[in-house]
């Protein structure tokens, strides 16, 4: 049995949803909720396997949600789903800790198909959001002042990231690097944690200098 | 000359910065005090051993009767010339009578006339050669014209002369020595010379040149001088020292205009009020001028000074006609004194914080201090009178090595100014083109903000809004058809949204995000898809709405070959060639349909793919026949300037 986290505000798209998650995970314990101050109390006292969460909520942005769980919950799959399709609202949501994202306009099958996926531990990952991880990691290696807990990526994964920029899909990746397509999901996997690893650090770092955890 | 005693120590201290840095003017100097030293010894030695020159010392001396002639019976007696009358006469005013004799054998056989020459004769002499008057010039009674220092040449005519026994008379009008500020103005006598004309001529022309010529141009030179410096201070208050120095060189041109200046219509008293009021404004300025040259100003001593210039002529007023030398002398020890102590501050100072000049300067302080002892000596009698030309002459040459000195620190400090004033105007220039690059640069930064944001926020609305409702139909529809074309919508939405928030997209990247979509789609559907495009060094860069465009045809494109050409394969062909963007879309399909005008069917998109191509000055070609496919080739122009990378 998996306990879902469902975070939408509009009640249509809502129970559309909860049909299709359903679908997916028929013996899924599916808890909704429409505002970010609901979802973070729900947060608080459930347990979630998953959680399906929506950026642009009336009362703030689901980044929130994402960033609790991930403190709270290391174990929980954030999944952001979003009428935005552009790299400037999802890769905050990704440095936050989600595990991928799903377009909502998307028909039926292919949203569900793309849950399974993420559910077997295959994030997808767009041309755009990969050369913002890309530019991202440039900047973090340039030789700086602060002290950082160094996270890179290694060179398959730099590999994997440079060829998904230029368009190919994930299993022409694979076929073109003899990988199997676990592999390359797990390079994906491990691309977005080191994201999410380095973007804390950094904003550790950025807190320290702002001088918040002086007492 | 008490008056030259009150300041000579004042000069060389200022002469220490010209010795220094212009070694011209120093020699020039020095070439003019080997000069005069040269003259001064030519003429002590021609005074003593001219052959024919004959020195008469010895004479008979009576007090004046007023009968115009050497007073026969009245009491005469011996003296021996040079002759002073605080030593002969103290106590008398009235003017008194020489008779001098002397043989003048041959004089008719030898030629040239006789003369008489007389050094000094203070202040005013008539000569009278065997009872007939030769020379009478001037005033004889108060004020008498003044001719200390104006040496006397008188011929002797030869009719005149016996060949022995002659009897030159001399009736000389003077002032006792209390009457008079200086010695060099009481009365007396030199020592007359008797020779041939030709001989004293010569003689008498380089004492006037020492002691008449010499003085006046020093005079004139130092008033014009002290003119153009005070001006100089006038405009440039900030340096102040200037002002008092050109104060005290016109000062002293002006008291020291007493040695050739000979006629006035005050009495002497006054005349000699005058004067010794002028000297202790002399050392006014010549104190000031030392302390605000050392950059150290004194209010309380400025005032006492001032306080001074109005107790010398108040003393001399109290103390009457009689006492004027004593009053003066007195004040002049004292005005020396605070002159002395102002250059040993001078010094000091420039010890501790211009210690470069220091040792010129106590040189120059040396030297002006042996100006002072010579200037003493002479008065005192002690050094021969003739020694006092060497101060007459080395204080104005002081002064205008000075004044140099300080017009050449303006001139220096002028052009300093003007380089600095240069520069800097340069870099206020530098400065304001920065500032106007800057202001304009963030004005525009601030324009692509407000612009950025106000983007941001009405795509936000769209999302929200008009987004929010599209997604609802996409998924409530019972229609497939109203569904799909709910999804269409919503993605033309987002690409008008990513066209409208607009930065430029290198070509690059749209090829990536491109053969994403077409490959993904093309792969979910089943249609074998080949993908060719340039996948390094693509410097180029695509405008949003190009990018928008390009997008859309594609799509457009992808969706006919999906939805109706039945195609089991696919080639998408990008190429850039001389400046465009080419893109070529092949297909296996079953073609587009001819509708009944024998245009391509419009249902497919076409109309409106060559539209979008024609609005961004490109063209799309579609050549399709049923059973061979479909060919559609677009070419972009690509933005020259934007070959950025």
């Amino acid at each position: 049995m998996k306990t879902i986290l469902l975070l939408e505000d509009l009640p249509e798209i809502r129970a559309w949803m909860k049909d299709l998650v359903l679908r997916v995970f028929p013996d899924g314990q599916i808890s909704e909720s429409a505002r970010v101050h609901d979802a973070l109390e729900l947060v608080s006292a459930i347990k979630f396997d998953l959680a399906l969460i929506d950026l642009g909520l009336p009362d703030g942005s689901g980044v929130a949600v994402v960033e609790k769980l991930r403190d709270t919950q290391s174990d929980c799959q954030s999944v952001v789903v979003t009428i935005h399709d552009d790299d400037d609202h999802l890769f905050p949501a990704l440095q936050a800790g989600a595990f991928g994202y799903i377009l909502k306009e998307q028909a039926r099958e292919l949203i569900a198909e793309q849950l399974q996926r993420m559910a077997q531990g295959e994030p997808p990952l767009s041309p755009s959001i990969a050369r913002r991880v890309i530019a991202y990691f440039a900047e973090q290696t340039k030789p700086q002042a602060n002290a950082l807990p160094h996270v890179s990526l290694t060179e398959r994964e730099s590999e994997v990231l440079l060829r998904v920029a230029k368009g190919f899909t994930l299993p022409e990746i694979g076929v073109q690097l003899g990988l199997s397509r676990h592999t390359i999901a797990d390079y994906v996997k491990q691309i977005y944690r080191k994201l999410n690893v380095s973007s804390r650090a950094e904003a550790a770092l950025e807190a320290q200098r702002l001088g918040l955890f002086r007492r | 000359m008490a008056i030259v005693a009150a300041h000579p120590a004042t000069r060389p201290a200022r002469l220490g910065l010209p010795l220094q840095r212009h070694p011209a003017a120093v020699r020039l100097a020095l070439a003019l005090s080997v000069a005069v030293l040269a003259l001064l010894a030519t003429l002590v030695a021609s005074a003593s051993t001219e052959q024919a020159v004959r020195v008469l010392s010895d004479a008979l001396i009576a007090d004046d009767t007023g009968a115009g002639h050497f007073p026969i019976e009245a009491a005469t007696r011996p003296v021996s010339l040079p002759d002073d009358w605080m030593r002969s006469r103290p106590q008398l005013r009235d003017p008194a009578w020489y008779r001098l004799r002397f043989d003048a054998i041959g004089a008719r056989e030898r030629g040239g006339p006789l003369g008489v020459y007389i050094e000094r004769a203070c202040a005013n002499v008539e000569v009278q050669l065997n009872g007939q008057r030769l020379h009478a010039a001037g005033r004889m009674s108060d004020p008498i014209s003044m001719g200390c220092e104006r040496p006397l040449l008188v011929l002797l005519p030869t009719a005149l002369l016996e060949e022995r026994a002659n009897t030159l008379d001399l009736r000389l009008a003077g002032y006792a020595l209390e009457q008079v500020a200086s010695r060099q103005r009481a009365g007396g006598l030199a020592a007359p010379l008797i020779g041939p004309y030709a001989d004293l001529h010569a003689i008498h022309e380089g004492a006037w040149w020492l002691k008449v010529t010499l003085p006046q141009v020093a005079s004139a030179t130092l008033l014009l001088m002290g003119l153009v410096v005070l001006l100089l201070g006038w405009w440039v208050r900030r340096e102040s020292q200037l002002i008092y120095f050109g104060a005290l060189s016109i000062g002293w041109a002006l008291v020291t205009a007493r040695l050739w200046w000979h006629g006035s219509e005050l009495s002497n008293y006054h005349a000699e009020l005058l004067l010794v009021s002028c000297v202790p404004i002399v050392a006014f300025t010549a104190v000031q001028f030392l302390l605000h040259y050392a950059r150290r100003r004194s209010r309380p001593i400025e005032v006492a000074l001032l306080s001074q210039c109005a107790m010398v002529p108040a003393s001399l007023l109290l103390a009457g006609p009689s006492r004027v030398n004593m009053i003066a002398t007195s004040w002049y020890m004292l005005l020396v004194l605070q002159v002395l102590g102002a250059m040993a501050f001078h010094l000091w100072i420039t010890w501790h914080e211009r210690r470069r000049e220091f040792w010129a300067m106590l040189a120059l302080l040396s030297v002006g201090a042996s100006m002072v002892a010579i200037e003493l000596a002479a008065q005192q009698r002690v050094l021969d009178p003739v020694w006092r030309a060497l101060p007459n002459f080395a204080m104005p040459l002081a002064f205008l090595c000075m004044g140099l000195w300080l017009v050449h620190q303006y001139g220096r400090a002028l052009h300093e100014a003007e380089h600095l004033r240069a520069s800097l105007e340069t870099r206020v220039r530098d400065a304001t083109t920065v500032m106007e690059r800057s202001f304009a640069q963030m004005a525009e930064l601030r324009v692509e903000q407000v612009t950025q944001q106000e983007r941001k926020r009405i795509a936000a609305d769209l999302h929200d809004d008009l987004g929010a409702k599209l997604l609802t139909i996409v998924h409530t529809s019972e229609s497939e058809r109203i569904s799909t074309l709910a999804r269409e919508a919503l993605e033309e939405m987002r690409l008008s949204v990513r066209g409208l928030t607009g930065k430029p997209v290198k070509l690059i990247d749209a090829l990536g995000d491109w053969r994403a979509e077409v490959v993904g789609r093309l792969s979910q559907t089943g249609v074998e898809g080949e993908w060719q495009a340039p996948t390094e060094d693509v410097p180029q860069t695509l405008s949003a709405r190009a990018y928008v465009q390009t997008t859309r045809i594609l799509r457009e494109a992808v969706n006919n070959i999906i939805k109706h050409s039945g195609a089991s394969r696919c080639s998408i062909r990008c190429t850039i060639d001389a400046g465009d963007f080419q893109l070529k879309i092949q297909d296996n399909g079953k073609g587009i349909p001819l509708e009944l005008d024998g245009r391509l069917d419009r249902g497919h998109g076409m109309s409106s793919m060559k539209h979008r191509a024609k609005q961004l000055q490109g063209q799309c070609l579609v050549e399709s026949g049923p059973g061979y496919g479909t060919v559609i080739r677009l070419t972009i122009p690509l933005e020259k300037h934007t070959h950025s990378g």
